[in-house]
């Protein structure tokens, strides 16, 4: 049955598997079933350091090796113009099984540390390089500015000169001794130093020199326009020019220090002008032809990039798959004596074969003959959940995945939603034209799968890409409810004809439709649309149509539970817990629900009786048990059988509260019973075999559940499952009410979008469609757009995503709690198709 | 009413500290990293904790002053990022703990001048957290009136040197002096501090402090025992904030030997207990060589005593994170970190150089 073909109703059967792997083969092996992805393996030695098992070494050579590739990454990132890598789908592979893999990984190995090398060398001249031509820039702005200063110092020699006399100026006096030696050719013979420093630290520089000099200098400096930009970080830094004028040999080894420590380039300069411009024709000479070393040791340093580039993507594969080998590797047990690895892990059963295939391919690979052996253990152990997808299904598991994991081989609600999701997304949500724009998005997006897949969206665009098959069938269901609504942009349909007749006279008063007899075959009469009480109609119907719903949405979440009773063969639970709720749940809602479409079912225009009120009804139900008012009754004997149903649904809540406790009760009693049998000693022969029978059934079970050790044995502890089903009756009995009244919020979701687009219709479309002429065509162009983007953005995302959270909450809370346990572990097998993105 | 108002300043910085305090390496990650065989298991060790993957794109030979800088680069951006987001008073309160750094720096570097090493390299060396703009000028002062005048006189240190500009030249001792003026000012300073900042904050930083100014007055008793520094010297360089203040202080100032000042911790349990075994486990040697052997006594006795100060400290510091709605936990948080950091860089020293018999002799925090 089941295991004839996959299903989604319950999780994969799984099998614990023992895996013995010749260490030759086991790298290899690990490959292949890591391209499988179906095989989850267990730590078997979880008391060993992470630095104490087998593969350490290997793990941390391909460690070394993912350095040097996240190194390289990093280096093509900072290059400025974009250095080409080529996509994983589009480089050779490099293959790493097989005879050959030893020698593969040990060239990729030396490769990789070449290409460190060598990048590294080219950083470094390359750094030195630039280093060299920015003190050489240095040293020519040095120069140049020394040069104007000097140049306006001189223009400022007049000036000078008349300010000597203010003794307060020391160093100008200096210059006025200098200035007498050599009046004419203004020779400055002062003392100074030039350089550069950071501008950032020129405050602090010049307060530091001025209390160390105690004033006795003259300072002058000027910005450097062009930042310096490091060459391996990227990062800018600006300078600037100082020339510092002292009087003293102290002095001026002083100012050295100070400028030294503070990070700052001294360059030396010659008072002399002529040989100022000789050096300064020096430097630019050196600069230019430094100039062109730095561009080809640039571009070499490039070209190097460009070749890593290309095949850096498959190295980066190939170093994170081998991480990944040798990490599940370390899992394995290591036998040293018989040169095998064992390892324990599950895999779904159906599977077993493809592993197997693929086991004897890699023993064939790697060129030799020892294959490794499965075999399956019967195991106590509750295995994974693991689930067979696909990628229409997969939307939805992940929904109810995120509720909770099922229980291994408990019925999965995730199969259901597939369907009742869409549904009652759009029962709030219906509007053939909202439900079309949703629709036609999301056949665009799957139209376009392979592309969009490959491109990153972003995390919001990839969310909605993720769930573009939940998208498609709630925008399909979403159209189909809109029909039925009758609803197109909060405009109505008419494809056939009303039933409704209004009468031709315009008049300002409120007119009565009259009936023609037609019947409007599906959804509701146009009739309706714009009608005075329409609001009170549509309100009422969908309603009592939520309530519907929401009964048999939880009758169904209810029925779901037998399948799990049957399959953990816990007979007992469906009388002691299915068939008590079931009968409480349809009591109470599941006669509402057929007072409902009796109610709809009868003319109430030609009727005896006045149309009863339900929720009055339900009311009086529990308050006066037995006796109906005659002018709201809906039928004959409806007192009686309501005091039947009432009386069933009390006698329920015992039911449902002892039952359980009583049978588990009794089976502990069953069980102490067998039990003070079996404990005193073997005086008596007859039960000393009694105890040899026991011990070799017990021997047996042992050998059955293998090295089992850690079988859950569960305490049935008896206060614990009375108080679990105490708790369990109040929440379902309590939550029947609550649940209930919660589907209403699909009538509310559903009213709320349907005035929301209504409004939206009135307020800009609707005066525009009105207008005439060329301006009335312009404003309905503009309004138009308007109308849209709010259709779009309003209507269809922002409703959208409310309609959708309350869907989930629907199967979450109200369908869920009814029978899903979800207490389940997640199948997480080793594989390699998720690697790029962990 | 501190307790009203605290966290709308300081809630989300306290909330961080107090995140960064849970990645504090317990005594199973210390029990792993000391089974390491090489380096580069350590490295592996240390990427399970806290510290994540800083050293992951470091070079293979690793050296053990790259895990010291690496790790005290994560100490420093974390006090980085808490300094830029809090507001005063928690932010002077940041302040003063990079005053002590400050000191460390200015007497490496003005003790890195004197023996005329290169200025760059001292650079190198200096705290991260201390350093300030106009730290390297400090090499160009050749003595202590030079040193204020030109550069200190612009830091905060400025009102704590006051008192050193007696002293004249430059020399160790000197600069021993200077050390211990500044920190002996400092200290009382930041516990003036503390006090301005009310109860529960001055309560536990006063006890920090005070045990960190009792700590530094028997070191500085233990270590001028045969120089040439007088008594009244000596006098001068103990805080007075400490618990051994008074009557301790005076006790120690006349201390000639380390029984002397045993007698003088002796009123405080807790100090007494540091001098207990020490003695002890070296049996007093009579009569011949006992120059020799009070030596080799009392430099044991220095050795272990700092042990177990870091361990009070430690003590101490952990304290501080059980009380609510104070800064403390600023300052205990970055101490317990320098504290493990210098644990890790014991224990990767000691495996580098295979030194397995010693490595046990850190000091674990929780």
């Amino acid at each position: 049955m089941s295991d004839d073909y996959p299903t989604l109703f319950r999780s994969e059967p799984m099998s614990l598997v023992q895996l013995f792997i010749p260490t030759e083969v086991a790298h290899d092996a690990v490959a292949e079933l890591g391209e499988l992805g179906n095989v989850e393996f267990k730590d078997l030695n979880p008391e060993v350091n992470p630095f104490q098992r087998s593969f350490v070494g290997e793990i941390r050579r391909v460690d070394e090796m993912a350095r040097r590739v996240r190194f390289f990454t990093s280096q093509i990132e900072k290059e400025k113009d974009v250095v080409p890598i080529r996509p994983l789908y589009d480089s050779a592979p490099l293959i790493t099984v097989g005879p050959r893999a030893a020698t593969t990984i040990d060239e990729l190995d030396v490769t990789l540390a070449e290409h460190e090398s060598r990048l590294n060398q080219m950083n470094e001249s390359y750094q030195t390089l630039s280093d060299r031509m920015k003190e050489l820039v240095e040293a020519r702005y040095v120069l140049r500015e020394t040069a104007v200063f000097f140049d306006k110092a001189q223009a400022q020699e007049s000036d000078v000169r008349t300010s000597i006399d203010e003794s307060s100026a020391p160093l100008l006096q200096h210059a006025e001794r200098d200035n007498q030696f050599s009046t004419a050719t203004v020779q400055f013979d002062l003392e100074f130093v030039a350089g550069t420093i950071e501008r950032t630290r020129l405050p602090t520089f010049e307060r530091v020199l001025w209390r160390v000099l105690r004033g006795n200098l003259y300072m002058n400096y000027t910005d450097i326009p062009e930042p310096f930009v490091d060459p391996v970080t990227g990062a800018e830094t600006r300078k600037n020019v100082f020339i510092i004028f002292a009087h003293g040999e102290t002095l001026l080894a002083k100012i050295r220090k100070v400028a030294e420590s503070m990070g700052g380039t001294l360059y030396p300069i010659d008072a002399n002008a002529d040989k100022r411009a000789d050096s300064l024709r020096e430097v630019t000479a050196r600069l230019e032809d430094l100039q062109t070393v730095l561009y080809n040791t640039g571009l070499n340093r490039r070209s190097e990039l460009v070749r890593i580039g290309e095949s850096l993507a498959s190295w980066q594969d190939v170093v994170a798959k081998e991480k990944l080998i040798y990490q599940t590797l370390n899992l394995f047990n290591y036998d040293v004596r018989r040169k095998t690895l064992i390892a324990e892990g599950w895999c779904p059963t159906r599977d077993i074969t493809t592993i197997q295939l693929a086991l004897r391919h890699a023993t064939e690979e790697s060129g030799t003959n020892v294959p490794p052996i499965l075999h399956e253990i019967r195991t106590h152990k509750m295995p994974p959940t693991f689930m067979r997808t696909n990628k229409f299904t997969e939307g939805f598991q992940t929904i109810m995945d995120s509720y909770g994991i099922a229980t291994y081989q408990e019925v999965n609600p995730g199969l259901f939603a597939v369907i009742t999701f869409p549904f009652l997304f759009a029962v709030m949500f219906g509007d053939i034209g909202h439900g079309f724009i949703t629709f036609t998005t999301a056949l665009l997006m799957i139209t376009f799968e392979r592309k969009l897949a490959k491109a990153d969206l972003g995390e919001i665009i990839g969310t909605f890409f993720y769930g573009r098959y939940i998208i498609l069938l709630m925008g399909a269901f979403s159209m189909y409810t809109g029909l039925l609504y009758n609803d197109i942009f909060s405009r109505s349909l008419h494809i056939w004809h009303s039933g409704w007749d209004w009468p031709a006279t315009p008049s300002n008063d409120s007119v009565a439709a009259t009936f023609n007899g037609n019947v409007y075959p599906f959804g509701l009469d146009p009739g309706w649309h714009g009608a005075e009480n329409g609001l009170v109609y549509t309100n009422s119907y969908k309603m009592k149509m939520s309530i519907v719903l929401g009964v048999i949405h939880m009758t169904f979440a209810l029925c779901l539970q037998v399948p799990n009773h049957i399959r953990f063969k816990r007979f007992s639970d469906i009388y002691s817990n299915f068939i008590p709720q079931m009968i409480f749940l349809q009591s109470i809602f599941g006669y509402l629900v057929i007072c409902i479409l009796y109610k709809w079912s009868i003319d109430w225009s030609t009727s005896p009786t006045a149309p009863p009120s339900l929720l009055n009804m339900l009311i009086g139900m529990f308050l006066t048990p037995g006796s109906v008012d005659p002018s709201t009754q809906l039928y004959r004997g409806q007192g009686f059988i309501q005091t039947v149903l009432l009386l069933l649904a009390f006698v329920c809540v015992p039911w449902l509260l002892c039952m359980k406790p009583y049978l588990q009760y009794q089976e502990m009693k069953k069980i102490q019973g067998q039990g003070y049998v079996g404990i005193p000693h073997g005086d008596e022969p007859p039960r000393a075999s009694s105890d040899d029978v026991l011990e070799g059934e017990e021997e047996g079970n042992g050998r059955a559940i293998a090295e089992d050790a850690e079988e859950e044995h569960e305490q049935h502890d008896f206060s614990e499952v009375v108080v679990h089903q105490v708790i369990h009756t109040i929440e379902f009995c309590l939550g029947c009410i609550s649940h209930t009244a919660s589907y209403l919020r699909l009538w509310a979701l559903s009213l709320a979008h349907a005035q929301l687009s209504e409004v939206l219709w009135n307020m800009t479309l609707g005066p525009a469609l009105g207008m005439s002429g060329l301006f009335g065509w312009i404003a309905l162009a503009i309004v138009f757009c308007l109308w849209f983007v709010l259709t779009i953005f309003i209507l269809c995302v922002m409703e959208g995503l409310s309609a959708f959270l309350h869907a989930l909450r629907l199967h979450w809370v109200e369908a869920n709690s009814k029978h899903y346990e979800a207490g389940g572990r997640q199948f997480m097998p080793l594989s390699f198709a998720h690697l790029n993105e962990a | 009413m501190e307790a009203l108002f605290f966290n709308v300043s300081n809630g989300f910085l306290e909330g961080i500290l107090r995140g960064y305090k849970a990645g504090i390496l317990t005594q199973s990650h210390y029990s792993n990293l000391t089974q390491c065989e090489t380096l580069d298991d350590f490295r592996m060790q240390l990427s399970a904790t806290d510290y994540g993957n800083f050293l992951a794109n470091e070079p293979s030979p690793l050296s053990t002053s790259t895990i010291a800088d690496k790790a005290t680069q994560i100490l420093v951006d974390q006090f980085n990022f808490i300094r830029t987001n809090s507001v005063e008073p928690l932010s002077t309160f940041l302040e003063y703990i990079t005053y002590g750094y400050m000191i460390d720096n200015v007497v490496l570097l003005i003790t890195g001048t004197l023996h005329e090493r290169d200025t760059h390299e001292l650079l190198l060396r200096c705290h991260p957290l201390g350093v300030f703009d106009t730290m390297p000028a400090l090499c160009v002062a050749t003595n202590v009136e030079d040193l204020y005048r030109t550069v200190l006189v612009e830091t905060p240190l400025a009102p704590y040197f006051i008192d050193c500009l007696s002293a004249s030249d430059l020399d160790d001792l000197n600069i021993e002096i200077i050390r211990n003026t500044l920190y002996k000012a400092y200290l009382e300073d930041f516990d003036r501090f503390c006090k301005t900042l009310g109860e529960p904050t001055y309560e536990v930083m006063h006890r920090i402090l005070s045990f960190e100014a009792d700590r530094r007055t028997i070191n500085i008793t233990i270590n001028s025992f045969g120089t040439e520094l007088s008594k009244e010297q000596r006098a001068k360089l103990f805080p007075t904030i400490g618990r051994l203040y008074p009557e301790g202080n005076n006790a120690l100032a006349r201390a000639d030997d380390i029984e002397q000042v045993r007698q003088a911790c002796d009123y405080i349990p807790e100090y007494k207990t540091f001098f207990d075994s020490g003695p002890q486990s070296a049996p007093r040697a009579n009569g011949n060589g006992a120059q020799d052997d009070l030596f080799n006594e009392e430099s044991s006795v220095a050795a272990d005593l700092e042990d177990r100060f870091f361990r009070q400290e430690v003590h101490l510091n952990k304290q501080s994170f059980l009380q609510q709605f104070q800064y403390a936990v600023f300052y205990s948080y970055f101490k317990l970190k320098e504290q493990e950091i210098r644990s890790i860089t014991w224990i990767a020293e000691c495996i580098a150089q295979d030194a397995r018999d010693r490595i046990q002799d850190f000091i674990p925090i929780f």
